[in-house]
């Protein structure tokens, strides 16, 4: 009996370990192809194209804050590598924050799917930047942040387009020049 | 001093030329450009992007209505900034209108702009767009065509626009035509500067040109003009080896038809190409394989010359043939005996035995009991039969060849056992039979096709062809003794052995004639020892 009991012990014990093993994340290969970068634009645009359609239940509560779009290459060009990650990242952020904060304001369900799939797409362009070797920034300190690269949107058509010029301006232009890709 | 300034003059005027020219280059560009946006741009005002910082932004009026530059003011607004202004410049344009030109320097990507035209305060065009979707690219530069080495292919490749950030962006359509032809492909290629045209016939010329636009994902815009276009030439065809291929089966399945054409008329074919010696023996039923002389026939000819030549008898005192009778000749028939036999010394131990026969040429007497014996049997063994009866001495016969079935013996009867006639200077045509044999004499001179033979060496001819197999059999010689000829019939010639008798020891009285058969009528009469024609 003993024997017994100490033998599911010693398997508990086994299971528990391996549960709570301190894993270090496996480094990602590094994704080049910026078809990959085509297939979120393209999601973002269906979004919001679905979001003009959209008549009743499709508003914002309140404005969100979301990064600028606009890049003047010569300013750009001036900025170096991580300046431009930090751009792309905090601005991801916002972008993040401020489509969540659509999420549960929608009621239509087409444009719930739609917003869902932005929402993944974020995540998803993190992976992509983390397999770059682009650093994550931290959330600045008390969540909302200001700044010259951030504007308030009021209406979700506006956002769901600032969502697709950022992605096809400053994040396209982060990954198209990643040094590890070239 | 003066060196100086002349050289300081000299490169002023060169970078001036350099630049007019590129001035002129560049308005030419842009004529094209506006042309084209004219077409394809149907909004106002049309608004052109070339490189990363810049717009270009016309339209136009009708000359008429136009008011100068100044008129029209240009204000441009980017999201979420304040607006500006661009300052307008007009140029004349064809068929009576008038452009009018804003260009930005310095812009922002990513952003919308929105642009408005006044003319004296009163707005004219409005509109919101997206610079980085209004790209109109230069065409690709250094279009060159080069050979892959492959057959039907070549390589098209070029500088792409030079342009940061959007060389992946950047998609191609490249056309091809057959020079002279008016109906070409188009290819599209995506962020490359090189593409291999595939499908080409070979050793044709062909024309290529290029235009470029954005991909329309993160950048857009309108199709750039196209290239000058390139002239090449592929390589020259090889033979396609499925041409080959094809060509070889079908030259085996004609030939293998032809062969079975030839071979199912075949016959037909030898017929034409080899024809068969004509025979008449279908017109003559039975004439070549029997030989009969009748010797009715025979006589009544023989007496029928008598008559026709009664009055020469005086000339030919030795042609006396009064005492003689006519020989009757009769034939044995067709004689199918056993396997031929090697040819025998027969003949020449005839000729031997002949040999003390004389000069002269007398008439050949035959036996006359003979004809008793001989009567139609039945074909292949009647000779054979009959000659057993008749024949009872050894025959010196015994190592003779043996006769082949179309051979005939010819034997000669004679009704009165003749002695020996000096036959002097008898012509030719009066004796049916003449002597023949002399010894030492070769009759090599002449030849027939039908019915001759020679001394020697036709001897050996008759002996090998129309042969006696009688190892057991005897020519028992009845009476005085009984002569005879072989003939062989080979259905085209016929060939005579000399006569011999079977009685050796009789020669020494009589002398057997012998005589060359010819189908022709010598012309001139022969020398008496000669063999002598005979013609039937």
């Amino acid at each position: 009996m003993f024997h017994n009991s100490s033998r599911g012990l010693f398997t508990l014990l086994l299971m528990l370990l391996e549960w709570t093993r301190p894993g270090l994340p496996s480094p990602l290969r590094p994704i080049c192809d910026l078809r990959v970068l085509k297939h979120f634009i393209e999601e973002a645009r269906d979004a919001q194209a679905a979001m003009l359609t959209c008549k009743e239940g499709c508003g914002l509560p309140e404005p969100v804050t979301v990064p600028q779009t606009k890049v003047d290459f010569s300013i750009w060009e001036r900025k170096n590598a991580l300046e431009q990650a930090q751009e792309v990242q905090s601005g991801l952020w916002l972008l993040n924050q401020a489509i969540g904060s659509l999420r549960a304001s929608v009621t239509n369900t087409a444009l719930q799917s739609h917003i869902d799939n932005s929402l993944i797409n974020i995540f998803r362009i993190g992976k992509v930047l983390r397999s770059l070797n682009i650093q994550e920034c931290n959330p600045p300190a008390g969540g909302v942040s200001g700044g010259e690269e951030t504007w308030r949107v009021s209406s979700a058509s506006e956002l769901l387009q600032v969502h697709v010029n950022f992605l096809r301006g400053k994040l396209q232009l982060l990954l198209s020049n990643a040094p590890i890709c070239h | 001093m003066t060196n100086n300034n002349l050289n300081k003059l000299l490169v002023f005027c060169v970078l001036f030329c350099a630049q007019k020219t590129s001035i002129v280059h560049g308005a030419q560009a842009l004529e094209t450009k506006v042309a084209l946006l004219l077409h394809a741009e149907p909004e106002n005002p049309k608004c052109f992007a070339e490189g990363m910082s810049d717009l270009t932004c016309f339209w136009e009026e009708d000359e008429e209505r136009a008011g100068s530059a100044d008129q029209y003011s240009f204000i441009y607004t980017y999201q979420n900034e304040n607006s500006s202004e661009c300052s307008v410049t007009a140029l004349p344009a064809a068929g009576g209108k008038r452009l009018y030109f804003c260009r930005l320097s310095q812009t922002q990507l990513f952003v919308p702009l929105d642009i408005r035209v006044f003319r004296d305060e009163l707005l004219i065009h409005n509109r919101s767009l997206f610079i980085e979707l209004v790209f109109l690219l230069d065409p690709p530069a250094n279009l060159t065509l080069t050979s892959t080495g492959t057959q039907g292919q070549l390589k098209a490749s070029w500088l792409p626009p030079s342009l940061k950030y959007m060389g992946d962006s950047m998609m191609y359509e490249v056309s091809y035509t057959m020079a002279g032809s008016h109906i070409g492909k188009v290819e599209e290629v995506q962020a490359s500067s090189e593409l291999i045209l595939r499908g080409l016939q070979s050793g044709t010329k062909y024309k290529v040109r290029i235009r470029v636009k954005l991909d329309g994902i993160s950048y857009s815009g309108y199709w750039s003009t196209w290239t000058d276009p390139v002239l090449m030439e592929t390589m020259p065809g090889d033979l396609d080896p499925l041409i080959v291929s094809l060509s070889l089966i079908i030259s085996l399945v004609l030939t293998l038809l032809s062969l079975l054409v030839l071979m199912s008329h075949r016959r037909f074919l030898l017929k034409k190409i080899w024809p068969i010696i004509p025979t008449p023996e279908s017109k003559f039923q039975g004439l070549f394989k029997v030989y009969v002389f009748a010797s009715l026939e025979y006589e009544t000819r023989y007496e029928e010359w008598l008559g026709h030549s009664t009055g020469g008898l005086w000339l030919r005192p030795a042609y006396f043939y009064s005492e003689e009778f006519p020989a009757p000749l009769e034939v044995l028939s067709e004689v199918s005996l056993g396997p031929a036999l090697p040819s025998s010394a027969l003949p020449p131990k005839a000729s031997e035995a002949l040999g003390e026969e004389d000069e002269d040429e007398k008439l050949k007497r035959v036996d006359s009991a003979l004809m008793e014996g001989w009567r139609e049997t039945p074909q292949e063994h009647w000779p054979m039969d009959q000659l057993r009866a008749i024949h009872q001495h050894p025959a010196p016969w015994t190592q003779s060849s043996l006769l082949e079935s179309h051979d005939a013996y010819v034997t000669l009867n004679a009704q009165n056992h003749s002695g020996e006639e000096p036959l002097d200077d008898i012509l030719e045509e009066t004796l049916p039979l003449q002597v023949l044999f002399a010894s030492g004499r070769t009759s090599s001179e002449s030849r027939s096709d039908l019915g001759s033979f020679q001394q020697s060496s036709g001897l050996g001819r008759l002996s090998s062809q129309s042969s006696f197999e009688y190892p057991n059999h005897t020519w028992p010689p009845k009476g005085p003794g009984y002569t005879y000829m072989a003939v062989a019939d080979s259905g085209v010639s016929m060939d005579y052995s000399p006569m011999s008798s079977s009685k050796i020891d009789d020669i020494g009285k009589g002398v057997i004639y012998t005589n060359e058969y010819k189908n022709e009528i010598p012309a001139h009469r022969r020398p008496i020892g000669t063999p002598i024609h005979f013609a039937f």
